[in-house]
C-alpha cells in the first residue's frame, strides 16, 4: 500500500493549501485595542525632510502608457530629495484590491498606496482606522483647489468610515476617468455619421449601422463589462439626486426603480438587435477591445483608462464622446471622476514625506507627463493639453462633464457584494434567465442588507 | 527498534527544522483559517463571534450550493473522463510494441508542466467566438449553426472548462498508467490468451487489477484538481456567465478579498477542506479494503 501514506500526505497538504487561502495575514490577527502610532503629533510644519529614507509605494498603473509615466516622475523626486528613495510595486488592480487593505495594517506596510474608491476598499480602510486623513495636507498643498468638491467627496469618508462622500479626505488622484463612448473616426464618416446628439439618434445610428455589416458596438462580457454599458444608459436615465443618494447611501433609496429596469431591457434589446459583437458573452474585454482598436466595430464603450493604449496602438483613428442624453442639449450624468487616489498608511513614520510624495505624483509636472503619454490627468495644468485629437476629445468631455457638475458614479460603489451582484445578474438578464423586475429586485435586496449594516 | 540507551528525542532534533516551517506556514494557519469561520470579520475591523452562523448561511447559500455542484461536475472532466480515456490509450499501445510510444508519451505529459494560468490564456484564443479556431472550423466545415460563444453560454461554459481539465489531466493519468503497465508480468496475459480470454476480458482481469494503485492514485489526485480548480475560472470566466462555472474556490477568494467576508470565507474554505478529506479518504480506504480482501 505504498499509494495510501504519499497520498494522504498530499490531501494534507492540499487541504492546507486550501485552508490557507484565507488565513493569509494570520499573523496580524486584529487587535482593536493596539494603540496606534500618530506620526502627526504637530501639523505639516512645511520643511520637507531630507534625511535619508525609503518610501514603499504601491500602485496598480500597469498599463504601458501609464507605468512609465510613474517611473519618470519617481525618478525626479528622488533626483529632487537626496537619499530619498521611491521603493515601487506595481501591481495588477485585481491583485492591489485583494491585498492592499491587509497590508496598510502591517507596520512595514506601503507608506502610500493606490485604493480603490468607494465604500469596499476605501471605506473598509478607514473604519479599521488605517488611513491617514488628508485634511492638513490638503490645505498645506492646495488640493481643495486642484480638485472640485465632488471629486474631492468620492475620496472623502467620516472618520468611522460610515458616510461616504463627506468627512475627511483620505486620497488625491493622478489620472481622471470618464466612460463614454470610443468610436471609429473613419467607419463613422463612411457610413455617413456624426457623433450622436441625443440617445435616441444613437438608437438610431446602431440599427443603421447594423443594417451595413458592420458591427455597431464592440464588446465582451466574460468579465462581467456589462456592468458599465448598463451603468451608462442608466445614468442617462436618473438624476443626480437619486444617484448622489444611493451611491452614499443616503436618503433610504431603493434600486427598484422604472429607471433602473429600463436601462436593463435596453442592455438586453441591444444584444437581441445584435447591436454587440458576435459571441460577445464568450469574449474577454481585452479581447473586445484589441477587436475594436483592430477596426472591429464602430462603437466602444468603456472608460478612458483604455485611452493611453489606444492612442499609442492607433492614435488618430478614434474619438470619443460621452453617452449622449436622453434630450438634445440635455443634462446627463457620465460615469467618471478620478481614478484610483493614492492614500497613507496611518502608521506610516514617514507622513510628511508621504504627504510631498502625493502631492508630487498628482500635480502639474505629473499632469504633464500623462497628457504627453495619452492619459486622461486628472485636473487641468500647464502643458498639460492632450497630443492629439483623441485625447484632446476625452479631456474636453472630462472638463465638461466637472464643469456641469455632471460627473456620475459607477454603480457597485455603493455597497461591497454589489459588484458581483449586478455582473452576474446581468449575464442572467442577457441570457433572458432573469427578467429586468427580478434583476432590480435581487440588486436592491442586497443594497438594503449592506445598509442595515450601516445602522 | 530502540537499544538500551538511544535517546529517545533524538529523531524529533532532526525532524524539529521541517516540523516547525509545516507548522507555522501550514498547520497555524489551518487553525487560525477554522477559529475565522466562527465569527463575522471583514479582515479589518474587530470580529464578531457568530457560532456556526457562517456555515449555516453558506448551506442555504444558493451560490454556495451552485459552486459545490460545479466542482463536482468537473469531477466528471478532472478525474472520470481523463482516467477511462488514459485506461483506453494504455491498454491499446503499451503492449502493441508500435513506435513512437516515447513521443506519444511526452507529447500527452506536455500539458501538465504548463502553467495553468498560459494554458487558461490559450484555451481562450481557441475559444474565442470572435477569432477562434473553433468556431471559425466549424464555420468551415458549414456547421457555423453550432458555433457558440463558449465561455458565455450558460450551458455549455462549465463543459468548456472540464474539457481543458480533461486535456490537462489525461496526460498524467496516462502516463502513471503506461508506468503501472509494465510492471504487470507478461506471463499473465500469455496465461489468459492460452485459456482463450478475449481482449476485454485480458483487460477486465489482468490490466484492471493491475493498475488499482495507479488508479488510486490518478483518482485522488484528479479529484483533488477538480475540487480545488482556480486559475481556469479566474483566468477563463470569472465564475460567469451569472454562477455557471462558479467554483469554491474562486467564491472564497471573491468572499475573502473582494467581499470583505473574511469569516464567511474560512467557514467555506473548511467545508471545502472536509468534502476534499472525506473523498480521498473513502478512496483509500476502498482500496485498503481491497487490497486486503484480495489478500
Amino acid at each position: 500500500m505504498a499509494a495510501a501514506p504519499r497520498s494522504t500526505v498530499v490531501i494534507v497538504l492540499i487541504g492546507a493549501l486550501v485552508a490557507t487561502a484565507c488565513g493569509f495575514g494570520a499573523s496580524g490577527s486584529p487587535t482593536p485595542g493596539s494603540p496606534s502610532v500618530t506620526p502627526q503629533g504637530s501639523p505639516p510644519s512645511g520643511s520637507p525632510s531630507a534625511a535619508p529614507a525609503t518610501l514603499l509605494v504601491w500602485d496598480q498603473e500597469v498599463r504601458n502608457a501609464i507605468t512609465p509615466v510613474l517611473d519618470q516622475l519617481n525618478d525626479e523626486f528622488e533626483a529632487a530629495h537626496p537619499g530619498v528613495t521611491i521603493e515601487r510595486q506595481s501591481k495588477s488592480f485585481e491583485d492591489l484590491k485583494a491585498t492592499v487593505k491587509l497590508a496598510l495594517q502591517d507596520a512595514n506596510g506601503p507608506d502610500v498606496t493606490q485604493i480603490n474608491q468607494g465604500r469596499p476598499d476605501m471605506g473598509a480602510a478607514v473604519q479599521a482606522g488605517s488611513l491617514l486623513a488628508l485634511d492638513d495636507y490638503a490645505a498645506r498643498y492646495g488640493w481643495d483647489k486642484r480638485w472640485g468638491p465632488a471629486v474631492n467627496a468620492r475620496n472623502s469618508f467620516s472618520d468611522d468610515g460610515k458616510q461616504f462622500g463627506t468627512g475627511s479626505l483620505y486620497g488625491a488622484s493622478l489620472t481622471g476617468e470618464i466612460v463614454g463612448l470610443f468610436y471609429n473616426k473613419e467607419k463613422l464618416t463612411a457610413l455617413g455619421l456624426q457623433p450622436p446628439a441625443t440617445f435616441a439618434e444613437f438608437e438610431q445610428q446602431l440599427a443603421m449601422i447594423k443594417g451595413k455589416g458592420e458591427v455597431p458596438i464592440a464588446f465582451g462580457n466574460t468579465g462581467g463589462d456589462a456592468i458599465q454599458i448598463y451603468g451608462s444608459i442608466l445614468e442617462t436615465l436618473v438624476d443626480r439626486a437619486w444617484l448622489d443618494d444611493f451611491i452614499f447611501g443616503r436618503g433610504g433609496r431603493s434600486f427598484d426603480t422604472p429607471e433602473t429596469r429600463l436601462a436593463a431591457e435596453k442592455l438586453l434589446e441591444f444584444s437581441e438587435k445584435g447591436y454587440f459583437t458576435r459571441g460577445y458573452e464568450g469574449i474577454s474585454y481585452d479581447d473586445a477591445w484589441k477587436l475594436f482598436a483592430g477596426g472591429k466595430g464602430v462603437y466602444f464603450w468603456t472608460g478612458s483608462w483604455i485611452g493611453g493604449d489606444l492612442v499609442q496602438t492607433a492614435g488618430e483613428k478614434f474619438g470619443f464622446l460621452r453617452t449622449p442624453p436622453q434630450q438634445a442639449g440635455g443634462s446627463v450624468l457620465t460615469i467618471g471622476g478620478v481614478g484610483l487616489p493614492f492614500a497613507i498608511r496611518k502608521t506610516s513614520t514617514k507622513a510628511d514625506l508621504a504627504a510631498e510624495y502625493i502631492d508630487w505624483v498628482t500635480g502639474d509636472r505629473a499632469m504633464e507627463l500623462l497628457a504627453k503619454a495619452g492619459v486622461l490627468p486628472s485636473h487641468g495644468a500647464p502643458g498639460a493639453e492632450g497630443t492629439g485629437a483623441l485625447q484632446n476629445e476625452m479631456a474636453a468631455a472630462f472638463a465638461e462633464a466637472n464643469s456641469k457638475d455632471e460627473v456620475g458614479h459607477y454603480i457597485d460603489w455603493a455597497g461591497p457584494t454589489l459588484y458581483d451582484a449586478i455582473t452576474a445578474g446581468l449575464a442572467k438578464v442577457l441570457a433572458k434567465r432573469q427578467t429586468s423586475g427580478d434583476f432590480v429586485k435581487a440588486i436592491d435586496a442586497d443594497y438594503q442588507a449592506f445598509l442595515k449594516t450601516l445602522e | 527498534m530502540r537499544r538500551p540507551g538511544e535517546r529517545r528525542w533524538w529523531p524529533w532534533a532532526f525532524l524539529a527544522p521541517g516540523l516547525l516551517v509545516y507548522g507555522a506556514f501550514v498547520f497555524l494557519p489551518i487553525l487560525d483559517t477554522l477559529r475565522y469561520s466562527f465569527f463575522r470579520w471583514d479582515g479589518l475591523t474587530p470580529p464578531v463571534p457568530v457560532g456556526l452562523d457562517n456555515y449555516l448561511r453558506a448551506l442555504g447559500d444558493p451560490i454556495f450550493l451552485k459552486s459545490a455542484a460545479n466542482n463536482l461536475l468537473l469531477t466528471f472532466w478532472f478525474s472520470l473522463l481523463p482516467i477511462a480515456l488514459g485506461l483506453l490509450v494504455t491498454s491499446l499501445i503499451a503492449r502493441s510494441g508500435l513506435p513512437g510510444t516515447r513521443i506519444f508519451r511526452s507529447a500527452v505529459y506536455l500539458p501538465q508542466v504548463l502553467s495553468l494560468v498560459v494554458v487558461a490564456v490559450v484555451w481562450r484564443w481557441l475559444y474565442s467566438p470572435a477569432f477562434g479556431p473553433l468556431n471559425q472550423l466549424l464555420e468551415g466545415l458549414g456547421l457555423g449553426q453550432l458555433a457558440r460563444p463558449w465561455l458565455g453560454d450558460f450551458e455549455l461554459a462549465l463543459p468548456a472548462v472540464g474539457v481543458i481539465g480533461t486535456w490537462y489531466e489525461f496526460g498524467f493519468v496516462t502516463v502513471l498508467m503506461l508506468a503501472g503497465i509494465q510492471k504487470i508480468d507478461e506471463s499473465l496475459y500469455e496465461a489468459a490468451r492460452l485459456d482463450g480470454a478475449s481482449a476485454w476480458q485480458q483487460f477486465r482481469h489482468v490490466t484492471l487489477p493491475g493498475l488499482r494503485n495507479e488508479i488510486t492514485v490518478a483518482l485522488v489526485f484528479t479529484l483533488i484538481a477538480a475540487f480545488r480548480v482556480f486559475d481556469l475560472i479566474f483566468v477563463l470566466t470569472r465564475g460567469g456567465p451569472g454562477e455557471q462555472t462558479s467554483v469554491l474556490s474562486y467564491l472564497i477568494y471573491r468572499s475573502a478579498f473582494q467581499r470583505n467576508e473574511v469569516g464567511y470565507a474560512a467557514a467555506m474554505a473548511v467545508l471545502l477542506t472536509l468534502i476534499v478529506l472525506a473523498i480521498s479518504a473513502l478512496i483509500v480506504r476502498r482500496r485498503e479494503a481491497a487490497a486486503e480482501a484480495a489478500a
